[in-house]
């Protein structure tokens, strides 16, 4: 895991009139690096700015290694970021008349390095209707679709918006595996949003969390599995005992609620405290519902 | 390769890597020299973070189980039976020490404990 950056975000802002963002996070080769957040934090506005499909007000970004300006709204993003990149986002972006058969030239012709075979072979395993109006599809056909199409023109780098969602919990699964396979080549990395924890869990080497357009915590996956634990305490252990690498707190019927990123601590301090693993569901919860201290 | 990780276990999940590719080494399953699989791969087909990997990977190459040659990949080291020997003095030592702390817990003096011992050994 080099010292090259895919994705470089430093303070890139962007403002609306009810809404400003202000992100800074990095993409390293060979990294799966996960946005959580809940709906309306700029899960989306992050990847759209990356993709140049808006533009930003200030800040400094780096994709695939150059310095990215777009500054000016509306603007076609770059075809270079296009072509290197695979990309998942909300809305298809393939015209819903079309049929997949009709959707190939035109995936031929925008990605120089398009595996059609591949392609073909994964729609057909899939069970994808080749002659279906894509407007025909279910939304699990129509994300799958997305999803073959972003990692069959040898991308550098994916950027899937809440690839799974949509998906039921078996063609979840395939999916991530298919994205764990595009990843044994070196040299490749993934972007990847969901509000579906146990995607990330499993999936995601590094993880960002974004509240209200701002990067709020980051941490490597590993760590957050391993390292940090939830502490239930009634009121009055949680007087006594050491605060000192307790992150945040929230207030229960039962006393509190305690985000550590030194569950052995507890662990070896004070025994007797009910100790959760972390996960990446907590975290959320607690730095969404909680305070931090 | 067949491992399993147990994601609801307290023991974090490189230690579980760590553990059991020690233990296929110890028993002889993996012989010297075997590649093991590259960090990505053993991320997909265990389904875990590959900086996970990569930290059992690099625990296993600390303590002299496996070496990483740059661009080729990691290889089972030479099972220098004294490694393994000491490997299994430490675990023996663990469990001595579990035995002790729990009689000591219970109100057993040093006297107590080892003439208990002795009757262990003779028997």
């Amino acid at each position: 895991m080099g010292k090259d950056v895919m994705i470089k975000l430093n303070h890139v802002q962007k403002k609306y009139p009810d809404f400003s963002m202000d992100c800074s996070l990095t993409v390293y080769p060979g990294m799966i690096t996960g946005l959580i957040g809940a709906n309306g934090e700029g899960k989306s506005t992050t990847f759209k700015l990356i993709l140049g499909l808006i533009g930003k007000e200030a800040g400094e970004m780096e994709v695939l290694g150059k310095k990215r300006e777009c500054s000016n709204d509306g603007k076609q993003p770059e075809k270079e970021i296009l072509q290197q990149t695979g990309v998942v986002l909300a809305e298809t972006g393939f015209g819903s008349y079309f049929t997949i058969h009709d959707i190939i030239p035109f995936l031929e012709d925008l990605y120089p390095e398009f595996e059609k075979d591949k392609f073909l072979q994964y729609c057909e395993e899939y069970k994808l209707p080749m002659n279906k109006k894509i407007k025909e599809f279910s939304t699990g056909m129509k994300r799958k679709l997305q999803i073959f199409a972003a990692i069959t023109h040898k991308a550098k780098l994916l950027l899937l918006d809440e690839p799974t969602s949509g998906l039921d919990v078996v063609a979840r699964e395939q999916m991530l595996t298919l994205l764990r396979e595009y990843m044994e080549t070196e040299g490749r990395a993934i972007l990847i949003s969901s509000h579906l924890s146990g995607d990330l869990e499993t999936f995601c080497d590094d993880i960002y969390l974004i509240q209200k357009g701002t990067i709020t915590f980051h941490e490597e996956m590993d760590r957050l599995l391993d390292a940090y634990g939830l502490l239930k305490v009634s009121d009055e252990v949680y007087k006594k005992m050491d605060k000192s690498h307790i992150i945040c707190r929230k207030k229960e019927n039962f006393g509190w609620s305690c985000l550590t990123d030194q569950k052995a601590y507890y662990q070896m301090h004070n025994p007797e405290i009910v100790i959760e693993k972390g996960s990446v569901d907590e975290l959320i919860l607690l730095m969404a519902g909680g305070e931090r201290i | 390769m067949y491992l399993i990780i147990n994601h609801s276990s307290m023991q974090p999940i490189y230690e579980q890597i760590v553990e059991q590719i020690k233990e296929k080494i110890i028993n002889g399953e993996f012989s010297e020299e075997m590649m093991l699989p590259s960090v990505r791969t053993m991320a997909k087909d265990l389904k875990i973070s590959a900086l996970t990997v990569k930290k059992a990977y690099d625990a296993l190459t600390e303590e002299g189980f496996v070496v990483t040659v740059h661009g080729k990949g990691s290889f089972v080291a030479c099972a220098n039976q004294n490694m393994l020997l000491e490997e299994k003095k430490k675990e023996v030592e663990a469990e001595l020490e579990a035995a002790i702390h729990k009689g000591r817990s219970c109100g057993l003096t040093d006297h107590d404990l080892t003439e208990l011992f002795e009757i262990v050994l003779e028997g």
